[in-house]
């Protein structure tokens, strides 16, 4: 588009002005009003609430009333060695489960993707997509009839002389970040499956036959066309998961923990809802909120500046 | 035809409007909102008590239930200023006073324009205990007494056993800590499971959130104390010297007991992580052989058994102290107080309700002897029967009152509980409740449970208790708010949540060094608690002695 030096001076090609631009795109602006208005008015509009961040809140005061008082609330939080545990529980059973997620998700789909047999495929694909339907309620139910003290994997594993004494799962913390990947595994595995098997279908059928052809078996041909034809959607929904790493979750927490292991269940969102709406301190929950957002916005922003850096496929 | 139809429709206009227009203002009729900071059921839209209340006062309920857990369902209330005409808070109404959602009663109040009301709280000089800064917000739900208090079967925190247990015995009840370690690992020992096979568990407790007073609340009652949630409370000093008890050397002879039970196979680790419904369903298999608990905690399991005809399961609530061995010379057993108002339990008016006056007059009317026995006991004909001037029920009419689907129809429950109301006896005689009435109560009890009463030498279950022993003037100390010190009071409770169960876990031989570590993690929180109810207490008796 612009000229080199030296060389003779091309006519810059007119870019058409922004109204025009607008203006040419008017059905699709006006589509997109309905969007634009939701997120401003429930995404950017509760935003300002964060003010109460920076104030000493009570409802009886108000918004107006309340004094602000700085950076008190933050200096608070980082001083609560429980919020400390908080963001470290966060960040781990996150990273636990984005990787048993994604490894469960795309082990699956390419073993169904290998399937012949239509109808296995489909029996298997809704059987382990059912259990996303499931409240968490009545997972974490489950899970603790499941991982009692004389429950089916304590008989099972005694049964089979891998433990002597049944394991106290729910009761000794070190256990309760890997019995949430699990559980959500179990959960989840079957609909995070479902947009890998979306993009395998994409792949053109030519290049496993070329594959073939060249004499690559089953195994090779998952290895090198398989895989790197699902690359892209793993990037972005990588890039999407790291987004959320500051969510690893509430319910499964809230509704597993208990006093024995409350250092290593306890997330961020299960801290603001102790503090925040149990005990009225509205102020140091928006501040723990605000700081999870923060954080969550630089994460994304880091994990598209790598990608993009690797030269693939990015999100934004 | 026009003209006529006209002037029809004009008179009739005139025909409804006039008995608005001549009506009391009073009597416009007005939906109320309310909020019950418990659990239930939705009364069905013909109930019989609650038409009687629309008929008669104009005023019809919406009536929204609590789901999920109180102090989050509170929160939001709260932060959207969205509060109902009538507020219970249940066991956190300190939330929403604190919050200014409820208006002072004080000036409502008065001799002459609300006598029913007047009596209640100013009896006694009640009203001095339950104000907050000079301003009333709630009149308690319970515990305001007519002629006296009956208790025939005390509810609150005490030891449980199993009767089967007490009768296997020989129906000899144990008064202290180690004799009823002792028969349970005795009866253990002897009948490891029950007849279907499956194990016994000997002792147990609650322990999830606020329900934590089953492993932290115990050591207070073995010193001979009432509930004074966590601390001990010395009456005999001028001061009301106030210690917290669980970081003391008697709280470790309690939780070194148990950890010699946990040893012993007496206590499961699962109790640990039992949430409530674990913990209820677990009592209603049976297997719970005892247990620290306050009886209205593990009613539904009790139902369950009983229900299941499984009545020798069912628990026999008793008051335990430290015998002589521990070193505490001879202890008497303070379990149940004199009357205990329910304070600050029950409906207050929120700042968004409009008809203060009203609600205030409905509640006035009420309180008086005529809708009392509505409300309690039900319509006189139908509900019950008046004999030789006793008030009676047969067995029909009082079992349907456990019915949830006839109560939904027949009772104003969710009025009957939250608004102030008279217990002990009438001026006749009769009891207030149904369940205190002697006739009623020794009528439902079932065969099982009057044989081993008779057995065991006594007329009701409440005669294992001292019940002639007065309240503190400062009130049961549980009952202090302790919203000025939340954070550090949760504090206090969470590093008890945690380390508590891994003392009682703990290796024998660890025990001691897990101790300490506990008492010095414990000891800082502990001081600022004590220091606050310390207080708090102090302000109380003040208060109650009006100086």
């Amino acid at each position: 588009m612009t000229a080199r030096a030296g060389k003779t001076v091309l006519k810059p090609v007119r870019k058409k002005g922004f109204w025009k631009t607008l203006w040419g795109q008017k059905q699709l602006m006006i589509m997109s009003v309905p969007m634009l208005l939701y997120v401003l008015l429930f995404n950017y509009g509760p935003m300002w609430g964060w003010i109460t961040a920076f104030q000493d809140f009570t409802p009886k005061r108000g918004l107006a009333e309340s004094p602000f008082v700085g950076w008190a609330n933050f200096q608070w939080l980082f001083s609560r060695p429980d919020f400390i545990r908080s963001i470290r529980n966060t960040l781990a059973m996150s990273v636990i489960n984005l990787v048993f997620g994604t490894v469960s998700s795309i082990l699956l789909a390419v073993l169904l993707n290998e399937v012949r047999n239509k109808t296995f495929k489909k029996t298997v694909q809704t059987v382990t997509y059912l259990p996303h339907f499931l409240s968490m309620v009545i997972v974490v139910g489950m899970a603790q009839n499941i991982f009692a003290s004389n429950g089916p994997i304590n008989k099972l594993l005694q049964g089979i002389g891998i433990i002597k004494q049944p394991v106290f799962w729910l009761g000794e913390g070190q256990h309760f970040w890997w019995l949430v990947g699990v559980i959500n595994v179990w959960k989840e595995v079957g609909w995070n499956t479902i947009i890998y098997i979306a993009a395998m279908t994409a792949i053109d059928p030519s290049l496993y036959e070329a594959a073939a052809i060249d004499g690559a078996g089953r195994f090779q041909r998952i290895l090198h066309v398989t895989l790197p034809g699902i690359k892209s959607t793993f990037m972005v929904l990588l890039i999407m998961n790291i987004g959320h790493l500051m969510e690893a979750g509430f319910e499964i927490q809230y509704l597993m923990g208990n006093g024995l292991v409350q250092d290593f269940s306890e997330t961020i969102d299960v801290f603001v809802m102790k503090y925040g709406i149990s005990k009225q301190k509205y102020s140091y929950a928006t501040a723990a909120g605000m700081f999870k957002s923060v954080v969550a916005i630089v994460l994304l922003l880091g994990a598209n500046f790598i990608a993009k850096k690797l030269d693939e496929d990015t999100l934004i | 035809m026009k003209k006529f139809l006209a002037v029809m429709m004009a008179l009739a206009m005139i025909v409804a409007l006039l008995p608005a227009a001549l009506a009391d203002e009073a009597l416009e009729p007005i939906t109320v909102t309310v909020f019950r900071g418990d659990p239930g059921d939705q009364p069905t839209d013909d109930n019989k008590i609650y038409k009687l209340i629309e008929d008669e006062f104009g005023i019809k309920f919406e009536i929204e239930f609590l789901a999920g857990d109180l102090d989050e369902t509170l929160g939001l209330k709260i932060a959207n200023e969205d509060y109902p005409d009538l507020f219970d808070g249940g066991n956190s109404a300190e939330l929403i006073e604190n919050a200014g959602a409820l208006i002072d009663l004080l000036p409502y109040i008065t001799e002459e324009g609300t006598p029913n009301l007047y009596k209640h709280i100013y009896t006694d000089n009640r009203v001095q205990q339950l104000l907050h800064d000079g301003k009333l917000y709630i009149i308690p739900n319970y515990g305001i007494n007519y002629n006296g208090k009956i208790d025939n079967a005390p509810n609150g925190p005490m030891f449980f056993i199993q009767k089967q247990v007490i009768a296997w015995n020989n129906y000899k009840v144990p008064t202290t800590l180690n004799e009823y370690f002792d028969l349970l690992d005795a009866f253990i020992a002897e009948n490891p499971t029950n007849k279907d096979g499956n194990p016994y568990i000997g002792f147990a407790f609650p322990v999830e959130d606020w329900r934590r007073f089953g492993l932290i609340n115990p050591v207070q009652h073995l010193m001979g104390r009432p509930n004074d949630g966590e601390v001990i409370i010395d009456v005999t000093t001028d001061d009301y010297a106030t210690t917290t008890f669980i970081n003391q050397s008697y709280a470790k002879d309690y939780y070194k007991k148990l950890n010699e039970e946990f040893n012993k196979g007496t206590i499961s680790r699962d109790t640990f992580v039992w949430n409530y419904d674990q913990y209820i369903a677990a009592l209603s298999t049976g297997t719970v052989l005892g247990a620290f608990d306050q009886g209205w905690n593990h009613g539904t399991a009790m139902d369950a058994l009983k229900t299941a005809k499984m009545d020798e399961n069912t628990f026999l609530g008793i008051p335990l102290v430290y015998d002589e061995s521990y070193g505490y010379g001879k202890i008497e057993e303070h379990y149940v107080n004199g009357t205990v108002m329910n304070k600050d339990r029950g409906f207050g008016i929120s700042v968004n309700c409009q008809y203060p006056e009203r609600m205030i007059n409905l509640f006035e009317n009420l309180l008086s002897d005529k809708w009392q026995k509505i409300l309690q006991w039900g319509i006189e004909g139908e509900d019950y029967y008046v004999e030789d001037g006793r008030m009676l029920m047969t067995k029909e009419q009082y079992d349907q009152r456990s019915d949830a689907a006839w109560k939904k129809a027949n009772m104003a429950l969710t009025i009957w509980e939250s608004a102030p109301k008279k217990q002990g006896l009438m001026d006749d005689g009769n009891a207030w409740a149904p369940g205190d009435q002697a006739e009623m109560y020794f009528g439902m009890m079932t065969e099982y449970d009057v044989n081993f009463l008779e057995n065991c030498g006594v007329r009701v279950p409440g005669d294992f208790f001292d019940k002639t022993l007065e309240l503190a003037p400062y009130g049961e100390a549980w009952q202090i708010d302790k919203a000025p010190i939340d954070i550090d009071y949760q504090d206090f409770l969470t590093i008890q949540d945690q380390t508590l169960p891994q003392v009682i876990m703990a290796d024998p031989a660890e025990f001691d060094a897990k101790w300490d570590a506990f008492v010095e993690a414990i000891n800082p929180s502990c001081e600022v608690y004590s220091n606050f109810m310390h207080e708090e207490v102090l302000k109380l008796v003040k208060q109650a002695l009006g100086e």
